[in-house]
């Protein structure tokens, strides 16, 4: 297998406190080397050499909180796109959501996404499975066949689970099986009918709205169960001030949990909502200006473990429907590290770099996250440089983004999985020795 | 659009105002009164008229609103007056659809029609509406009747109170001039008119209210009411109103209850708004 030399760039890695001018050599798939003028090595002669002079490398990025749409909804993404889309995106792997039809809650279906990813080969595709069988919020889902199946975490994604005696004996069972509880904290009940947050603009609109309660009860609820079992918990795209308070309460009484933002939720509050179109509706919605910039404070102070994206992608006819009956959600992962910076232009890079890889890799227990030697040769490469979002060029079958034709500051330009240069300047390159 | 209706009220328009004009009434929520009043509205001007039974239209077979608009526009319809359950109905339809969309009523969110008519209530009363004390009572959350009046009343310049329970009025709809109250017995005495709104059973099951009689406690405008009103007061209800929960028969005797006027202005505002609409442009650039 062929060598690449990565010369000349500030190689940062928060898992090692590493932010210096290197070389990386990766070789075999794996971080071979890490040091100063490796290109001046007898061992790096033959290297496909990649300069990054002016560029940041990091450990590759993963998104933890994605959506490919299979098995049952080819028509909003593939597992092929949206890996696709990873790549373009700067992210090395994903993590996907089992809301699919059928739910990914069985042995089989889990190893049927992990096939679907290998013919993709792209970026590592890492499924994550049901919590409750159908994610009915029922019956649990066999936690340990599906961890030997290859499940990171389990999560009924899209919904809470309802009862929360059934959470509780989920949580009590699973215990000791590797992966994280993933929460998408909403009251159903709550929630209603809403089409967006409560608020002085849902009152304007005479729109059914979503109150922070929804939220902020359901994320106290987990939080709390996840103290009450010792299982570890993951909040998902906490969107309300109230939730980073009761994560800081967590951390204060040793509650192992963890939690993540999404780049919508730190960039636009629910004055975006205009012309009762479903551009802007998404679950949680769009909050009041206050919970974004408690979010952003929430980041720079650490309360905030993890950048998710929740990818959602969904066709533009679906997207055009009254706002009652269109689908929530956008497509993120080609808007994600543009929209991460310009939300927190001053946020330290080994921060920026420990939320988008460091920590997502602990959390999920996945390999990769740093650039230890021996560790797997994922690695995204970034620089300071201005570019325009265009949905349409977008990769993802999924061109529903509230942040096309938004101008951000900082880009991928490199993504390289197992050693193999997948993505340069945002053209997927497909490496025919993978 | 008020000085036309008033024109309209004093001396009937030529039945020509919209000759050859198609206008078809797109109604997707049963309608007794504001559907009758377009339709007379629309006679009286003249239209040619079309209207599409509910439960009849093709959206509900997967045509999207682009297509619906798309359709009645190559047919030569000029005009859509639609009333739909959900809120912002009309803003999408108008979207696609080259012509004029009147919104006779969308979910939660506006009622302007209804609006035009109070507005033309209030003046005939008052003259002017700048400074004229106005109480909206009952479920104003749920109410596109009261989100539209409030529109216009500040717009021009009355001053406005609403009045409910919290669980039907939030706090947060308060806002420059507008004022949340919640006691209907002390507002009474200083309202120059009072806007009731209906209150529906279908509030019950989802706990948002305990009962209608637990309202009608504290906002049932009956004869004890009625005598806290300033002498000039007038009251008004946009229909249907339900006797016995948000009033008792006494206010039909009461002599400043204003439902029939409302009513009777509601068609020669929705004449006004056809004409405006369809010839104002026009006509106003070429004066005769």
């Amino acid at each position: 297998m062929s060598a690449l030399l990565i010369r000349g760039g500030r190689v940062i890695d928060p898992a090692q406190n590493l932010d210096a001018l290197r070389d990386v050599l990766l070789r075999d798939g794996l971080v071979a080397a890490v040091g100063e003028r490796l290109g001046d090595t007898d061992a790096a002669r033959e290297c496909t050499v990649y300069d990054a002079t002016n560029a940041i490398v990091a450990p590759g990025f993963i998104d933890m909180h994605v959506h490919l749409r299979e098995p049952g909804h080819a028509h909003k993404e593939t597992v092929a796109t949206g890996s696709a889309a990873a790549v373009a995106g700067g992210f090395t792997a994903v993590a996907c959501m089992p809301n699919t039809e059928p739910a990914v809650d069985s042995p089989a279906l889990v190893a049927e996404v992990r096939r679907l990813a290998q013919a993709a080969g792209l970026a590592r595709v890492y499924p994550i499975a049901a919590l409750t069988r159908a994610r009915a919020g029922a019956e649990l889902a066999p936690y340990w066949q599906l961890h030997d199946a290859g499940a990171v975490a389990f999560s009924d994604d899209g919904a809470a689970v309802r009862n929360p005696r059934v959470l509780r004996h989920a949580a009590l069972y699973a215990r000791d099986v590797p992966g994280v509880f993933i929460s998408h904290c909403e009251d159903v009940e709550l929630r209603d009918d809403a089409v967006m947050n409560e608020g002085v603009r849902s009152f304007e609109l005479g729109l059914a709205g979503a109150p922070d309660l929804a939220e902020d009860l359901n994320v106290a609820r987990d939080l709390l169960i996840a103290g009450d079992t010792g299982k570890r918990f993951h909040i998902a795209h906490l969107s309300t001030a109230m939730s980073v308070e009761l994560m800081r309460f967590a951390r204060a009484h040793d509650i192992a949990a963890t939690c993540e933002v999404t780049p919508h939720h730190l960039l636009l509050d629910d004055a975006r909502f205009e012309r009762f179109r479903a551009d802007a509706k998404v679950n949680p919605p769009l909050r009041a200006a206050a919970d974004v910039r408690a979010l952003r404070d929430a980041v720079r102070d650490g309360s905030i473990d993890v950048f998710a994206t929740d990818h959602a992608p969904h066709t533009a006819q679906e997207k055009a429907r009254l706002l009652s009956e269109a689908p929530p959600g956008f497509s993120g992962l080609e808007i994600a590290v543009g929209a991460y910076a310009h939300a927190l232009p001053d946020l330290p890079l080994s921060r920026f770099i420990a939320l988008l890889s460091t920590n997502p890799a602990r959390i999920l227990g996945v390999p990769g996250g740093t650039l230890a030697l021996g560790a797997p040769a994922d690695i995204t490469i970034f620089a300071e440089r201005p570019w325009r979002v265009d949905a349409a060029a977008f990769h993802s079958l999924g061109k529903n983004t509230p942040f096309d034709g938004a101008d951000f500051q900082r880009r991928p330009i490199a993504t390289i999985v197992a050693g193999a240069l997948l993505m340069k300047d945002g053209t997927i390159v497909r490496d025919v020795s993978r | 659009m008020l000085a036309r209706a008033t024109r309209f009220a004093a001396t009937p328009p030529p039945r020509d105002l919209l000759r050859d004009v198609c206008v078809v009434n797109l109604f997707f929520e049963a309608s007794t009164r504001t559907y009758t009043s377009f339709a007379l509205a629309e006679q009286r001007v003249g239209a040619d008229i079309v209207a599409l039974p509910p439960g009849s239209s093709s959206l509900g077979k997967g045509e999207t609103i682009a297509d619906t608009a798309l359709t009645l526009a190559a047919m030569g319809v000029r005009v859509i007056v639609t009333r739909h359950p959900e809120s912002g109905f009309p803003y999408r339809l108008a979207e696609s659809f080259e012509g004029h969309v009147i919104n006779a009523g969308d979910g939660r969110h506006a009622h302007p029609t209804q609006a035009l008519l109070d507005l033309l209530t209030l003046q005939k009363e008052f003259g002017e509406i700048a400074g004229v004390r106005v109480a909206l009572v009952g479920d104003i959350l749920h109410s596109r009747v009261a989100r539209s009046n409030v529109i216009g009343l500040r717009a021009l310049g009355a001053d406005i109170t609403l009045v409910g329970p919290q669980t039907l009025l939030p706090d947060a709809m308060a806002r420059d001039g507008v004022r949340i109250a919640r006691d209907l017995d002390a507002v009474l005495p200083h309202v120059d008119a009072l806007m009731l709104l209906r209150i529906q059973h279908e509030r019950i099951a989802p706990g948002v209210l305990p009962s209608l009689d637990d309202y009608a406690r504290n906002y049932r405008l009956d004869a004890r009411r009625l005598a806290l009103l300033g002498r000039n007061a007038i009251v008004m209800h946009p229909g249907p109103y339900a006797r016995g929960i948000e009033l008792t028969e006494d206010v039909f005797a009461y002599p400043g209850w204003r439902y029939a006027q409302q009513v009777a202005h509601g068609v020669f505002v929705r004449m006004a708004v056809l004409d405006f609409l369809v010839n104002a442009s026009t006509r106003d650039a070429n004066p005769a």
